[in-house]
């Protein structure tokens, strides 16, 4: 991985801490403030799951073939 | 017995088994945590929730958070070659890992108005929050090797298999935490 590539990625990781971050703190006032609004609760934890697996924990990789990978 | 190295492609088609491996292993993990949502779920509804601090819960979210954030980094450092990143990396995960245990056992536990014993809902916190806190345990053991032995200098840009799956081991703890949060500390009204 050259350097481009890994300031890339570390910019993709700031984005994602960035965004779960700000997410948890609405879900957090959300639950404080309107407490039988549970739907909008999931909804904010699927969309941080989503963020998590395909950045984080690299989902794509697993389809990825030998070759492609690193 | 001879050590065998073996060489870089072997290596890497050895890795596509290993992921695939892994992820079965976190699918089938996370029915475990998927039944323990169910069964939250179905004794408390969606109106109902354990007293339980929303602070600590917010800091403790966070915390986790982070770790992940700095796990990423310890990752993609050691693909560049940073071994120094890397192990830094490592261990700021390792220690926000600890730092979570202490807020959910040290702290949530000692400070919940009920022990498990209460009743069924109450019951249920605990093991959620107990299972959940056992995975955070063994990712922080898997971490600490990781780290020792990274400090060996047994990892690589282009063999550092057991970082990865520590890596998206320690992720998928986070995600399982994602869904625990609103559901024990956010969503309806405090059983009193």
């Amino acid at each position: 991985m050259d350097e481009n590539k890994k300031s890339e990625a570390f910019q993709i990781g700031l984005s994602v801490i960035t965004l779960l971050i700000v997410f948890t703190v609405g879900e957090y006032l959300l639950g404080v403030i309107a407490v039988d609004w549970w739907m909008p609760l999931i909804a904010i934890g699927l969309f941080k799951a989503f963020f998590i697996i395909r950045d984080y924990m690299h989902l794509p990789r697993l389809f990825a073939a030998e070759e492609e990978i690193h | 017995m001879a050590s065998q190295i073996i060489s870089l492609a072997e290596y890497r088609r050895r890795v596509v088994t290993n992921r695939l491996g892994l992820w079965l292993f976190i699918i089938s993990d996370s029915f475990l945590f998927g039944g323990l949502l169910v069964a939250r779920f179905y004794l408390l509804g969606t109106h109902q929730r354990p007293d339980v601090s929303h602070v600590v819960g917010l800091v403790v979210t966070s915390v986790l958070l982070l770790s992940s954030f700095f796990m990423n980094r310890a990752e993609i450092a050691l693909q560049a070659g940073d071994q120094k990143s890397f192990l830094r990396g490592t261990l700021i995960t390792l220690a926000l890992g600890t730092l979570f245990l202490v807020g959910v056992v040290g702290v949530e536990w000692q400070i919940a108005p009920y022990g498990p014993s209460h009743d069924a809902a109450w019951s249920l916190f605990y093991t959620m929050t107990g299972f959940h806190a056992l995975h955070v345990l063994s990712g922080v053991i898997f971490l600490a090797i990781i780290y020792r032995n990274g400090r060996k200098g047994l990892y690589s840009p282009d063999r550092h298999w057991p970082v990865e799956a520590a890596a998206v081991y320690w992720h998928f703890v986070d995600v399982v935490w994602i869904f625990f949060y609103p559901a024990l500390y956010l969503m309806g009204h405090a059983i009193v």
